[in-house]
């Protein structure tokens, strides 16, 4: 036996403890390396750790996002406060209008209720009118009047009443609409400075046979110009539409282009109203 | 693109803003006095030097007796401009200026406010400069709405003003 051999044979007496180690480890280090490389086999592993952080930041946002996201919050409603109102305007107006309609509703079933008890030769003409086309008596009772028809509209800045929209389905009249404008403002101005009334505002004109349907916003507000009966449904139906329009077309930006403003306008109502 | 500007005349009863009014508008004048009630509104169109159109919208506001904060303060809401008029021939309609101004300054940070003193006609213009000098009224015009004395070119100057 050579010299050579004589030490390997003792190195592998001495050493074959080490050996058994360093080849586990090496085996460690594959299934580490293979966890590492292959996604699925990592993700097994980390996503609940992962989970378990997301949780507890989730959980700890109030605490330590919280207040800065709430005073960036604050600090830009602060800042921006028209932009803020003038987009609130509309939609709060909806609710309150939707809250409206659920009582008038009530109110007009209960009418109906009472109505039916009543008879005349009149209501008993009604209902059976009403019965043959499929419509309710109230709306056979509505229709009795003559039919409501947008003249013009205007859309007004409400402080300086300066003009920043008009449209008419009509052929254009003589008269100066910067100047009625100006003059429903101050009149508007008169009215709810003169009674005192709070935060109010002026919402309708009547004069003969027409009706100003005035519908206020933040920074402006409709006058719309209605012959015929201006009655409960068709005041429904417009103030829908212009909220409607005022929600979906409205930005600041097109109060201070008069020209947009206008287009969108006689593009909203050119077939909207009755 | 449409520019529209809202104008307010502001000042004591009696001293021409009527007449300054009318007088711009329709080039007219009445020896004829009457209080106006509440407010009278009309526009003007004005052709502007860099070629622009201004619609200028002026609110004739009844005169006040003893300050200006007896204006109703929804009619000034909104102004691009006031016009402050005095009568050169009546010291008492200048006598709350200064205290109107800041009054006007305080409540209405952005809106320029123009002292006008009206009725030249009637005074030496000589005389009523240093008077007014004196005693420390401002002013930026002295117009006369009965012979249209400065009038056209007080408001051209002032929509050149408002439009910058």
């Amino acid at each position: 036996m050579e010299e050579q051999d004589k030490l390997k044979i003792l190195k592998e007496l001495l050493f074959t403890e080490e050996h058994e180690f360093a080849d586990s480890i090496a085996q460690k280090v594959d299934d580490l390396a293979k966890i590492v490389h292959q996604k699925k086999e990592l993700s097994h592993k980390v996503d609940p750790i992962i989970d378990d952080k997301l949780e507890e930041f989730v959980q700890e946002i109030p605490n330590t996002l919280g207040p800065t996201i709430t005073e960036t919050l604050r600090e830009e409603i602060k800042n921006s406060q028209d932009a803020v109102v003038e987009a609130l305007f509309p939609i709060i107006g909806k609710m309150i209008k939707k809250y409206i309609a659920h009582e008038m509703k009530l109110l007009s079933e209960n009418i109906s209720r009472k109505t039916k008890k009543a008879f005349s030769f009149r209501n008993w003409f009604r209902r059976t009118k009403a019965k043959v086309q499929g419509v309710s008596e109230g709306d056979l009772a509505i229709m009795d009047y003559a039919k409501p028809r947008l003249i013009q509209m205007f859309v007004i800045e409400k402080n300086s009443g300066i003009l920043i929209a008009d449209y008419s389905p009509l052929s254009e009249g003589t008269i100066d609409k910067e100047m009625v404008a100006g003059m429903l403002t101050a009149i508007k101005s008169f009215v709810e400075d003169a009674f005192e009334g709070g935060n109010q505002n002026l919402e309708l004109i009547e004069y003969e046979l027409y009706t100003i349907h005035i519908q206020n916003f933040y920074s402006y507000y409709v006058a719309a110009v209605i012959s015929g009966a201006y009655t409960m449904m068709f005041k429904e139906v417009l103030e829908d539409q212009i909220i409607d329009f005022a929600k979906n077309n409205i930005s600041s930006k097109d109060l201070e282009n008069s020209t947009l403003f206008t287009k969108k306008l006689k593009k909203h109502f050119a077939d909207e109203i009755v | 693109m449409k520019l529209s500007k809202k104008v307010v005349l502001l000042g004591h009863f009696g001293v021409g803003k009527t007449s300054l009014f009318r007088r711009f508008m329709d080039n007219e004048f009445s020896e004829e006095y009457k209080v106006t009630l509440g407010v009278q509104i009309k526009k003007k169109l004005i052709q502007l030097p860099d070629g622009r159109e201004l619609s200028m919208i002026i609110w004739d506001t009844e005169g006040h007796s003893i300050s200006i904060e007896d204006t109703r303060k929804s009619y000034l809401l909104g102004s691009h401009a006031f016009i402050y008029v005095f009568d050169l021939t009546r010291e008492e309609t200048y006598a709350t200026l200064t205290k109107d101004l800041e009054y006007l300054k305080e409540n209405y940070i952005k809106v320029p406010a123009r002292v006008l003193g009206n009725k030249l006609d009637l005074v030496n213009e000589k005389e009523i400069r240093r008077q007014l000098t004196e005693k420390n009224i401002p002013f930026d015009g002295l117009t006369s709405a009965k012979t249209n004395k400065n009038v056209e070119s007080f408001f051209l100057d002032l929509a050149e003003e408002i439009t910058k």
